[in-house]
């Protein structure tokens, strides 16, 4: 197949990005203005110091993500002595020894016994230059939901392939998760990747071997639209944590023969932090609820524009609460905040609510800018690598942020030319692989609840608005046959 | 559901008295109702009676109303909430869904004047008599499939994912969730679990109790148990009813045991019984039922639309053509469209169905509460997989010249005389 098909970069994401509010606020706060202000110099002076980024942890089940990660968090001071033999200790009795690393980020029951994420890990690590938010993402193909989840929380992400024989190509194949992961994020705005080519050990640390797999992975980045500059490789071997920190040791003499690149954490040390759109209206997609101490319910996730502070009232959409919000932490942080800004994860103490009221997929906004709600929009789409095409009233799982619906695509409008983004052909009878086109998408009613029944809409918003709150992805039968961008809100 | 009288005429006229016995027969008369039938069933009447003295007083009074339709609606099982819809595992459920038929009355009684509006609330297990100016293929069709006796729910449903259940109940002509459940599971964090544990243990106790009063596990006509997840979900599920009703001592669930099948789906949604009823686990239970069918033909129709494009056809014009043409090998259509409220339209598709019989060709009416059937609505309501392949548009340019070729014969005849 012709991996063009593939390429993002034909949705010309970049080209669009004017950032435009469509809603000014009525009226400004003197208060507000102060809070921006205070923030601004904060993130200036931050330049000097730690900058902050946010790093999803992709690739095909069992790559060693995980391993990667719990092995990192240990070399960098994060995890102790302690909690490393106690892992060590109950991962051998449960018989999963190979996974005490990974048991740092695999935290359920369920998890551990199976050896396989299941769900998303948020953790948090310094480099010198940069304080980074870490989400382990789960890399079997069943629990892509909440990588995706994951993904739309994240600058940057970290692919691990597994380098041993025949294990990179299953991951890399068709249908496997490694280029599946690198089309989700890209997707979903992601731009910078870094490559850590895994379990080298198992292959004697073998340069050719070392030097195909990139070979094969740049090619397919550079068709799914990264861009080679923003795109680096790296050697490792997670489980004994070579080349993460440093290559010390004498059972990597055969490594160093031939690499004196950079280790792992010297390019996570220059990831680039986001830019931050702080002006725009707050908008903050709930990845997480949970009962915090006292009377506050926690949520968590990340907030996708504008700033918010402690005392602020909030309204949750869709639905007619409100909620005040009584402390924010961060992961990277040791103490609260008194307010966060765009491109932070945070987690929100909130009070004045009933937790019924708050759910994952929910979005946080300010009473006086709300995001809109919709059942029925239009949105530019690229369709991937399918083998059955779309037609008119196809139906789909429409994902955006941690939330994902039944669907149907109830209008092809025109396909779009790729390159220029101009008509080529109005009312098409089907789209197929490689096309980009502009649709209709229709959340669809509860299942058999009658002829009458209307969709429960959904909170989303134009591309053009709010680039993260404009994003889509669109799936069915458990593969993701395309992505896309919101044009407009029709209902 | 009874067939209890039944008279057609030469011309295709009559009537046809049946008792409603469950949610799938309310399915079926709001199928076989249409607009200008004549139709008479029980109905309640509030009556006003002005007595001697001039005071009114008004009350309800039960009679026999004929109307002549002038709207029908229906709405599936109001999805019950909590405690009022218990019901013992062996009994077959109570009917949920709800049918209305509108229209003036056309048959005078002592309560009630000729032309006066009236709105039946049909009721399961007493009588109902349609009458039509012209009983189809179609119509017959349905009365005949659906007064088979010992039909019920066929196949209970549980599709699930982390937190989320929706409790099915499948039979030929529809798919009733009969509840959902949503049981808030927090995620886990960094280094606790242990509301995440918390949540799917509380999850999977709600499950239970709402199992015992939705599927009827022990009824005899219940053939399979579906539990139905991605990842992992349905075998903590399994293994969670089973263990409590051994801790329970409940011998009529144990004794369902073998009914129960697990199955693999890619999304905890309710439209993932599509996938269920593909699998193999399901296909070699099931296939000689009508919905497995379904579903598998609709499958084969949106694979054949990828990989041969030119033998799958839909949309009504394309398929008509492609009828035309005698080249329908099987023929998928929605109930929906039978139920157009224009004759003429109505008629067409009788046609159209009567025809591709003829030729030997397969003819699947899909049902509209299934999920397949919500599909191929999606799709215009109609499509064909093709026994051999045509290009749409060659066969549109020819019907093209066709027709100007017979326009011109048409106009030469007329300059000519
Ligand atoms: N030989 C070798 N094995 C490794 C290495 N890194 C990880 N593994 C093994 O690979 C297996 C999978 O590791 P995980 O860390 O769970 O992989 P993962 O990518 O997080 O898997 P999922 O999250 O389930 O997709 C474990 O048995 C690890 O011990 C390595 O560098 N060398
Ligand atoms: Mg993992």
């Amino acid at each position: 197949m012709g991996q063009q098909e593939l390429d993002i970069s034909g949705l010309n994401l970049e080209s669009k990005s004017g950032p435009t509010v469509a809603d000014e606020l009525p009226k400004v706060s003197l208060a507000r203005e102060k809070l921006l202000e205070e923030a601004r110099r904060a993130l200036e002076s931050e330049e000097g110091g730690r900058k902050s980024a946010s790093l999803v942890i992709i690739g095909h089940v069992d790559a060693g993500k995980s391993t990667l990660i719990g092995r990192l968090l240990y070399e960098l001071g994060r995890v102790d002595e302690k909690t490393k033999i106690a892992n060590e200790r109950a991962s051998d009795k449960i018989g999963k020894g190979s996974f005490s690393w990974a048991w740092e980020l695999d935290g359920t029951t369920e998890e551990r016994e199976r050896g396989i994420t299941m769900d998303v890990a948020l953790q948090a690590l310094e480099t010198p230059n940069r304080r980074i938010t870490i989400l382990d993402a789960p890399g079997h193909r069943d629990f892509i939901p909440n990588m995706i989840s994951g993904a739309t929380q994240a600058d940057c992400a970290l692919l691990v392939v597994d380098s041993s024989t025949g294990e990179f190509e299953a991951g890399f194949e068709r249908g496997g998760q490694t280029r599946e992961h690198l089309i989700l994020v890209r997707s979903l705005g992601v731009s910078q990747v870094v490559v850590a080519v895994n379990k080298l050990d198992q292959v004697d640390w073998s340069r050719d071997r070392y030097e195909d797999v990139c070979e094969q992975l740049k090619a397919f980045l550079v068709q799914s639209g990264f861009h080679p500059s923003r795109t680096s490789f790296v050697p490792v071997g997670a489980m004994a944590g070579v080349n993460l920190l440093d290559r010390s040791g004498s059972d990597v003499l055969a490594l160093r023969a031939w690499y004196s690149g950079p280790t792992l954490v010297n390019l996570l040390d220059t990831l680039q932090p986001p830019t931050r759109d702080i002006d725009a209206p707050l908008r903050f997609p709930i990845f997480n609820v949970f009962k915090g101490s006292a009377s506050a319910t926690g949520v968590s996730g990340r907030i996708c524009g504008g700033i918010v502070q402690v005392g602020e009232r909030l309204r949750i959409l869709p639905g007619d609460e409100t909620a005040v919000v009584k402390s924010i932490e961060s992961e990277s942080e040791a103490e609260p905040l008194p307010w966060a800004a765009a491109g932070s994860n945070v987690t929100l103490y909130l009070i004045a609510v009933d937790p019924i009221h708050l759910s994952i997929g929910s979005v946080l906004c300010s009473p006086s800018n709300l995001i809109p709600l919709a059942s029925v929009f239009t949105a530019r789409i690229i369709v991937f690598d399918i083998e059955v095409p779309i037609l008119a009233g196809t139906s789909v799982e429409l994902f955006h942020q941690s939330r994902n619906v039944p669907a149907s695509i109830s209008k092809l409008t025109a396909i779009l030319d790729r390159a220029s983004g101009g008509v080529t052909k109005n009312n098409p009878r089907v789209l197929t692989k490689g096309a980009s086109a502009e649709v209709q998408i229709t959340i669809r009613p509860v299942a058999f609840s009658g002829p009458a029944s209307r969709a429960q809409p959904i909170p989303i918003e134009p591309f053009a608005s709010n680039k993260d709150m404009g994003r889509i992805l669109i799936r069915r039968g458990g593969e993701t046959i395309s992505a896309g961008i919101v044009l407009t809100v029709v209902s | 559901m009874k067939l209890v009288g039944k008279h057609i005429n030469k011309d295709h006229s009559g009537y046809v008295s049946i008792r409603p016995e469950d949610d799938e027969d309310m399915w079926h008369l709001y199928n076989l109702i249409q607009e200008g039938d004549n139709v008479r069933a029980p109905a309640i009447r509030r009556v006003q009676n002005v007595s001697a003295t001039g005071s009114s007083e008004s009350h309800r009074v039960r009679t026999t109303l004929t109307l002549t339709v002038s709207r029908v609606e229906f709405s599936p099982s109001t999805a019950p909430t909590g405690a009022e819809a218990s019901s013992s595992s062996t009994t077959p459920l109570e009917p949920t869904a709800s049918l209305q038929v509108t229209g003036r009355v056309a048959a005078e009684n002592s309560h009630v004047k000729l032309g006066a509006f009236h709105t039946l609330d049909i009721e399961a297990n007493r009588d109902v008599r349609i009458e039509k100016l012209e009983w189809d293929s179609i119509a017959l069709e349905r009365i005949e499939e659906a007064s088979i006796p010992g039909r019920g729910a066929e196949v209970g449903a549980i599709v699930c994912g982390e937190g989320t259940a929706a409790f099915c109940l499948l039979s030929q002509h529809m798919t009733v969730v009969r509840q959902r459940i949503a049981v808030p599971v927090p995620r886990k964090r960094t280094g606790s679990a242990t509301a995440h544990e918390r949540g799917l243990s509380r999850f999977y106790d709600t499950l239970y109790q709402t199992f015992l009063r939705h599927i009827p596990y022990s009824s005899p006509s219940l053939r399979a148990i579906v539990i139905a997840s991605p990842g992992w979900v349905r075998d903590a599920v399994f293994d969670h009813i089973m263990a409590e009703a051994t801790r329970t001592g409940n011998r009529a669930l144990l004794g369902a045991r073998p009914k129960f099948v697990r199955v693999h789906i890619n999304s905890p949604h309710v439209h993932s019984l599509v996938e269920v009823l593909k699998s193999p686990e399901i296909v070699s239970q099931l296939k000689e039922t009508k919905f497995a069918r379904e579903g598998i033909m609709l499958d084969k129709f949106f694979k054949m639309l990828g990989s041969d494009e030119q033998r799958a056809w839909y949309g009504p014009d394309h398929v008509s053509l492609a009828v035309d043409r005698g080249a329908v090998g099987t023929l998928l259509i929605s109930d929906e469209l039978f139920r157009a409220s224009d004759p003429q339209l109505r008629k067409r598709y009788v046609t159209l169905v009567e025809d591709v019989r003829e030729k030997r060709g397969e003819v699947l009416i899909f049902s509209s509460m299934h999920e397949s059937g919500q599909q191929l609505n999606q799709i215009t309501g109609i499509a064909a997989i093709l026994n051999f392949p045509l290009d749409v548009e060659v066969v549109e340019a020819e019907e093209r010249e066709a027709k100007e070729e017979a326009e011109k014969k048409l106009q030469e005849s007329a300059e000519g005389a």
